[in-house]
């Protein structure tokens, strides 16, 4: 979709859209919602955490509802952006020299396309955990219904989903550090959707090669 | 019962037949689990299906429904052919040693005994008799003038009998009852009541087991019901328990007897207060139209001694006259004197039968008119549900006292009646709201005689009364009308003592006080010095004379309400000897004994067989005999005097051989087979039901055979979440079982292709059930004389009228829409289990 | 008040201790049910229902005397009915009570998440506190007797309370007390062991029950409920009773090891996130993209 009144700044371009953006916004809200009430679930320690959002009850009540949302998220994000997260030779090589990039050597990186493996690994990351939470968190919400030979699924939810959950929740703290601290810039990009030409050559050179192949002017 | 139920816990053998306690007297069986666990007692039980009682039993026999005689007899014969005989006590303490009169004939071949008319179908007994001295017989009394002649009196039992007690002489009784039973072999057993015949050993030498070697320390108990009671040769079959126990010594022994399980919480009280046609209270024989005055009749009823000229016998119904008397003093107070026969002329001459399907009969015919019917469901709980329709729909008036609209007091509504129909009715039906038994007080009586007084828990709600309001006001209003407009005779009406306090709703205790009697002079007894002021109640039947000078209205009841007070109320429940006797829990009958014939568990020397279970015995010192029970005895007769234990009976010693008048259908039980049966009689061919049952005959009492189809044999019982037909209204028990249902085999329901929960309709040649079928490994198949047969079974519980009949969620047949009017010729029960059906889906 | 909080001596999703923990000399108490004298009359199930004041439930006709298939949220005392064949042909009609069996250990506090809604006694009774219930069934899933039941409107689970109100007053549960035949026991777990064993050994010597024995499985640490059973080698036979119940595997490693793991690797991730930041700070500003000079490329 093409936006004529989007405005970006002289040395930006734009590199996420509306629908991207709050895409990832409904994804974050229902996962922050998901991660508080979960963890209260989680830890008798966090308990209170539940308390404070509406009482235990309601917590139980709403979290499997956050979680159809998140899944719904995440699902147009894989829609949106699964063709572009193929693993590719880049990714290899990114991976083979991942010490430079956890140093802050960026210069040494093989050239990122639009993503680099990182984010590859946390959308596949975050959507097969996505999966197994859905799966599970299904028979979590009706475990009233799951007749007594069918327990195992039972069994195996209640050990999968806060496996999975962990899971994403590393995930997670590893894409706040680098969206708010690690990557100055990140955070505009989803908010505003536009980064500046510098980010891009360093973060993404191969994606701004083949952006300014085409002309300047905001494209979809 | 002879004995009682915690006296059940004393037990070391039980055979449960005929009866399922599990299930339809969980608190009672109790008493039996005790047996078990403290005792290692053994169970039996021998059922047509694997009852609940089956499921913590130690054998289970299934046999065939209505073949207990022949399992019974099996069972006789099996004590005979081993030995497993307690020789002494049935010498001694048995009428087996008396020797026989030689034109007594036993069944054989022929099925029937000696004196049969065909034509009048029924018997002259007057060969059922012991030799010895017998009398001239008397010149049959004149007719009275426009009555029908007057049946020809029987004969008296001889005052000196002849016996033999090596047993050898082949006309004693003994060796008449081993002759008889030798028929009904293991192997007869197996083909008539389908009890394989390893199984049948089994149980037969589990049981008998008690007496193995000459051992009498061992107690034996027989548990039964109306599994036995509801046939046409019910009697019967409880005597051959007797004969049994008799025969094993097992009668007046704690965890011994033959014990009855009623099957209402006070049937034993109405029983004892004679809610029977032929009893008066304390089972007095009612006078009949032969009976000119009160000096022939208390002549026809009262026993003399019949026995060896050596024994003594107590013959305790020989103080029948006192019992006769007091009961009319009760009844008639002053109007009751000497001069006018004690008023004899107020009692009514019972000249034919008025058992309850007789009476519902009459009414079918048009000769009753009317019925009051007090919690009593007759549509339902009667064989022949249509027939008893029909007979509503004939009578003028039906009032019916309950406490939930039932299928009686809607009789109207049966399905299958249409509106025209439904308009042609002219019955007038009056329903009276009656109180629940938590709001009324007053004394239950239960199986084990022990009369224990409760209290009104709540109040009577709304319009309802109590039971004795409503008979109050309606007898007031009837002497009203009686002093109004004379009538016929209007005596025994006005006479009748009706000196409550309160006249128009009579307080119980006041009854409970009349009911035990009182004196009317000042009164001692000799023996230990008592005395009594006039007017003072009397402390047991003892006091009773036959002068008039004492009233009672039950003289078995005697001692329940004494100067003591109201001893039904007493509530300690302490055990001294730990045989469960409870002396002062309650008041048993008779005197407070709560073992009968207690007398028989001592031998010959006044010396307990059992050391460890010491109920009476005698006290030399003392000169009389003493106990942890009230000995059922006279307490002076000295053990050298041999008088007999069963002072009920003017032999004073068990009926092994039941002489003369005391059954209709026989001496000996002999096996009979109900009256729709899928086979022969394989004893005696020749007869094969029972000769003198009562088989109604009418429109709507239809018989049906194999030939016609119905060859499933079919039983009816109760539940234990269900009370007969009034707890349908009760969301706990409809929560419990919510639906009907037909209880059948695996096997016949995969070959007739039912499942579990599929509709059935059972059909007799009277009527239909619809429910759904229980498919259940509970009831097998059986070989019948080499032939498989099924059998089935169905819970009583519901009728056309509950909660879930009103959503319409049954077919709203009820079960004895299927049973037909036959009865027992000595008790006049239905027969309700054993009649034959067909099955098919619905 | 107090004296209530010290007789409780574990709570469910609680952090921090149990303040009643190790306060009370109380023995645990026990249900004893002898199923060989078990008549299936049912007047357990109506005593329960009577005391707790359980509405009414529809029913239906099963094929079977079992009242209903299983317990209800509002039924929570079921006796189970078993058509069983010997192996020598004889039927055995098995009848077993049904209800919660108040483990030792019990799976369902183990896995409740919530702060208080499961607790057991010092008695061993273990106790739903629908106050504190937030409907997520965990319960239902650490249960090895399939046991917590939910009323699907209000989400909050129910089971037997083992008439903790009555035993309280130092009076048998309702069950016991209605009990006809004295089939059920009720006192310390260390005399109906005894009363179990004793009847287990007399099935055994005198009524032809050589695998007579007594259920009180180790797996949960022993139960507030045990059973003489006629055939204690094959529980199963007795209405599904499980032979060697525990609290599920998954349930185990989720609130042990999972859960030690977890916590350690989120912790450490927060912790070590900070630390990088210290020694690596942010990546390349933007500001360094400006040329010496001060234009923007």
């Amino acid at each position: 979709m093409s936006h004529p009144e989007q405005i970006i700044p002289h040395g930006h371009v734009l590199r996420y859209n509306l629908r991207e953006r709050l895409t990832h916004w409904v994804a974050a809200a229902a996962y922050i919602y998901l991660l508080a009430t979960g963890l209260a679930f989680w830890s008798p320690w966090l308990f209170w955490v539940a308390l404070i959002l509406g009482g235990a009850p309601v917590s139980r009540l709403l979290h499997p509802w956050a979680g159809l949302i998140f899944s719904a998220a995440v699902l147009q994000m894989y829609v949106m952006w699964a063709a572009q997260m193929k693993h590719t030779d880049t990714d290899h090589a990114w991976w083979k020299a991942v010490k430079y990039y956890s140093t802050n050597q960026d210069e040494k990186m093989p050239p990122a396309g639009r993503y680099n493996a990182g984010q590859k690994f946390l959308f596949w990351g975050f959507f097969w955990s996505t999966v197994a939470l859905l799966a599970t968190g299904l028979v979590l919400w009706f475990p009233e219904y799951i007749p007594w030979n069918l327990r195992f699924l039972r069994y195996v939810s209640v050990l999968i989903h806060p496996a999975a959950a962990l899971f994403t929740i590393g995930l997670f703290m590893i894409h706040l550090y680098m969206g708010l601290f690690a990557e100055r810039g990140a955070f505009g990009s989803v908010i505003r959707g536009d980064v500046s030409i510098a980010f891009a050559k360093r973060y993404h050179p191969a994606w701004y090669k083949e952006f300014i192949g085409e002309s300047s002017s905001p494209r979809k | 019962m002879t004995n009682g139920w915690i006296d059940i816990k004393n037990t070391d053998m039980m055979l449960i037949m005929g009866g399922n306690p599990a299930e339809n007297h969980p608190c009672g069986f109790k008493w039996a689990i005790e047996a078990k666990r403290n005792r290692n007692a053994k169970m039996i039980v021998v059922d047509p299906r694997f009852t609940r009682t089956a499921s913590v039993a130690d054998l289970f026999c299934q046999l065939r429904v209505a073949t207990d005689i022949a399992f019974l007899g099996g069972l006789i014969n099996y004590t005979i052919e081993n030995s497993r005989i307690a020789k002494d006590y049935l010498l001694n303490y048995t009428n087996a040693a008396f020797i026989v009169r030689d034109n007594f004939t036993l069944p054989e071949d022929e099925g029937v005994f000696s004196g049969f008319d065909v034509k009048k179908a029924s018997y002259d007994r007057s060969s059922w008799n012991y030799a010895g001295n017998l009398p001239a017989p008397a010149p049959p009394p004149a007719a009275k003038p426009g009555q029908p002649p007057a049946p020809t009196p029987l004969p008296p039992l001889p005052e000196k009998v002849e016996y033999d007690l090596t047993l050898q002489n082949p006309r004693c009784v003994f060796q008449l009852l081993k002759k008889h039973y030798a028929r009904y072999t293991p192997e007869m057993v197996e083909r008539v009541t389908g009890v394989p015949k390893d199984q049948f050993l089994k149980a037969a030498d589990l049981f008998t087991s008690v007496r193995k070697d000459g051992d009498m320390k061992k107690a034996a108990t027989i548990i039964y019901a109306v599994g036995w009671t509801q046939h046409t040769s019910g009697t019967q079959t409880i005597r051959t328990a007797a004969m049994l126990q008799l025969l094993l010594g097992n009668v007046g022994r704690a965890g011994g007897g033959v014990n009855a399980l009623r099957g209402h919480s006070n049937i034993q009280g109405a029983t004892d207060m004679a809610g029977i046609f032929d009893n008066l209270p304390g089972y007095l024989k009612v006078p009949i139209p032969a009976d000119t005055n009160f000096d022939a009749w208390i002549k026809r009823i009262t026993p003399k001694p019949s026995k060896p000229a050596q024994w003594d016998s107590f013959n305790y119904w020989g103080n029948t006259p006192k019992f006769a008397v007091s009961l009319l003093k009760a009844m008639y107070g002053d109007a009751a004197t000497k001069q006018n026969d004690w008023a004899f002329d107020y009692l009514p001459k019972v000249d034919r039968n008025y058992s309850w399907v007789q009476l519902w009969d009459n009414m079918y015919n048009g000769i009753v008119k009317g019925m009051l019917a007090f919690g009593m469901n007759g549509v339902a709980i009667g064989p022949d549900t249509r027939k008893n329709i029909d007979a509503l729909k004939k009578a003028d008036w039906l009032v019916v006292g309950e406490i939930y609209p039932d299928e009686t007091s809607e009789f109207w509504k049966s399905p299958g009646i249409t509106q025209e129909e439904m308009k042609k009715i002219q019955t007038t039906v009056y329903r009276l709201p009656c109180a629940g038994f938590a709001e009324k007080d007053g004394t239950f009586t239960n199986s084990a005689r022990w009369l224990q007084w409760k209290n009104a828990a709540l109040p009577v709600p709304g319009d309802c009364r109590l039971d004795q309001a409503i008979v109050a006001q309606i007898f007031l209003k009837l002497r009203d009308l009686y002093k109004k407009d004379a009538g016929k005779f209007p005596d025994p009406i006005l006479k009748l003592t009706w000196n409550y306090t309160d006249q128009s709703n009579p307080s119980l205790a006041e009854v409970l006080k009349e009911i035990n009697g009182k004196t009317f002079v000042d009164a001692e007894d000799p023996a230990t010095k008592v005395q009594l002021k006039a007017g003072q109640q009397i402390p047991g039947f003892a006091w009773l004379k036959d002068d008039g000078s004492t009233s009672c209205g039950n003289w078995i009841y005697a001692g329940s309400f004494t100067e003591a007070g109201n001893l039904t109320m007493r509530r300690d429940a302490g055990d001294p000897s730990g045989l469960g006797v409870h002396q002062n829990w309650g008041w048993s009958w008779p005197a407070n004994r709560r073992v009968l014939y207690n007398r028989a568990s001592c031998d010959l020397e006044g010396k307990p067989w059992d050391g460890s279970r010491r109920q009476v015995w005698w006290n030399e010192g003392q000169q009389k005999w003493v106990g942890n029970d009230v000995p059922d005895f006279k307490a002076d007769s000295k053990p050298s005097d041999h008088m007999g234990p069963f002072i009920m009976n003017p032999e004073g010693v068990g009926r092994i051989f039941a002489p003369l008048g005391a059954f209709a259908d026989g001496p000996f039980p002999t096996h009979y087979e109900p009256t729709e049966s899928p086979v022969d009689n394989l004893l005696h061919p020749k007869q094969t039901h029972n000769p003198v049952a009562k088989v109604f005959k009418s429109a709507d009492d239809k018989y049906g055979s194999v030939k016609d189809g119905y060859s499933i044999v079919c039983t009816t019982y109760r539940l234990t979440e269900h009370y007969h037909y009034w707890t349908k209204n009760n969301p706990m028990n409809v929560q419990l079982v919510p639906e009907p249902f037909v209880e059948m085999s695996v096997e016949m329901a995969s070959e007739m292709g039912i499942r579990g929960g599929e509709r059935v309709r059972v059909s007799s040649a009277r009527g239909e059930y619809i429910a759904k079928a229980m498919v259940t490994k509970r009831i097998k198949p059986m070989m019948i004389d080499g032939k498989i047969t099924y059998q089935i079974g169905i819970p009583i519980h519901w009728g056309y009228r509950g909660i879930a009949e009103d959503e319409g969620k049954t077919a709203k047949t009820t079960a004895n829409s299927l049973s037909p009017a036959a009865i027992d010729p000595n008790a006049y029960t239905p027969e309700f289990k054993g009649f034959l059906v067909k099955v098919e889906k619905a | 008040m107090s004296q209530a909080t010290l007789r409780v001596q574990k709570i469910s999703g609680h952090a921090g201790t149990v303040p009643g923990q190790d306060t009370q000399r109380e023995p645990t108490v026990c249900k004893l049910i002898d199923t060989t004298t078990c008549i299936g009359c049912k007047a357990c199930e109506v005593a329960c229902m009577e005391w707790n004041d359980l509405p009414f439930s529809e029913t239906v006709f099963g094929n079977t005397y079992q009242t209903m298939p299983e317990t209800r949220w509002n039924y929570w005392n079921l006796i189970l009915f078993n058509e069983h064949e010997r192996e020598d042909g004889s039927l055995m009609w098995l009848m077993r009570k049904n209800q919660c069996m108040h483990c030792a250990e019990p799976g369902c506090l183990a896995a409740c998440p919530a702060d208080g809604a499961i607790v057991q006694y010092t008695n061993g009774i273990v106790d739903f506190q629908q106050a504190n219930c937030i409907g997520c069934g965990y319960c239902i899933t650490g249960c090895p007797f399939d046991i917590p039941k939910m009323n699907p409107k209000t989400h909050r689970v129910f089971k037997c309370t083992l008439c903790t109100d009555r035993v309280s007053e130092n009076l048998e549960p309702a069950c016991i007390k209605s009990c006809p035949t004295g089939c059920l026991h009720f006192g310390t777990k260390e005399d109906m062991l005894f009363e179990a064993n004793r009847r287990a050994k007399q099935l055994r010597e005198h009524s032809n029950f050589p695998n007579a024995g007594v259920y009180d499985p180790r797996g949960v640490g022993g139960t507030g409920v045990i059973y003489v059973l006629h055939d204690a080698s094959q529980p199963e036979i007795y209405g599904g009773l499980p032979a060697n119940p525990h609290v599920p595997w998954s349930v185990k490693l989720w609130k042990g090891p999972l859960k030690w793991l977890g916590n350690v690797a989120m912790i450490g991730g927060l912790i070590g996130l900070f630390v990088h930041y210290l020694r690596y700070g942010p990546k390349a500003r933007e500001e360094e993209d400006i040329a010496p000079g001060g234009t923007k490329t």
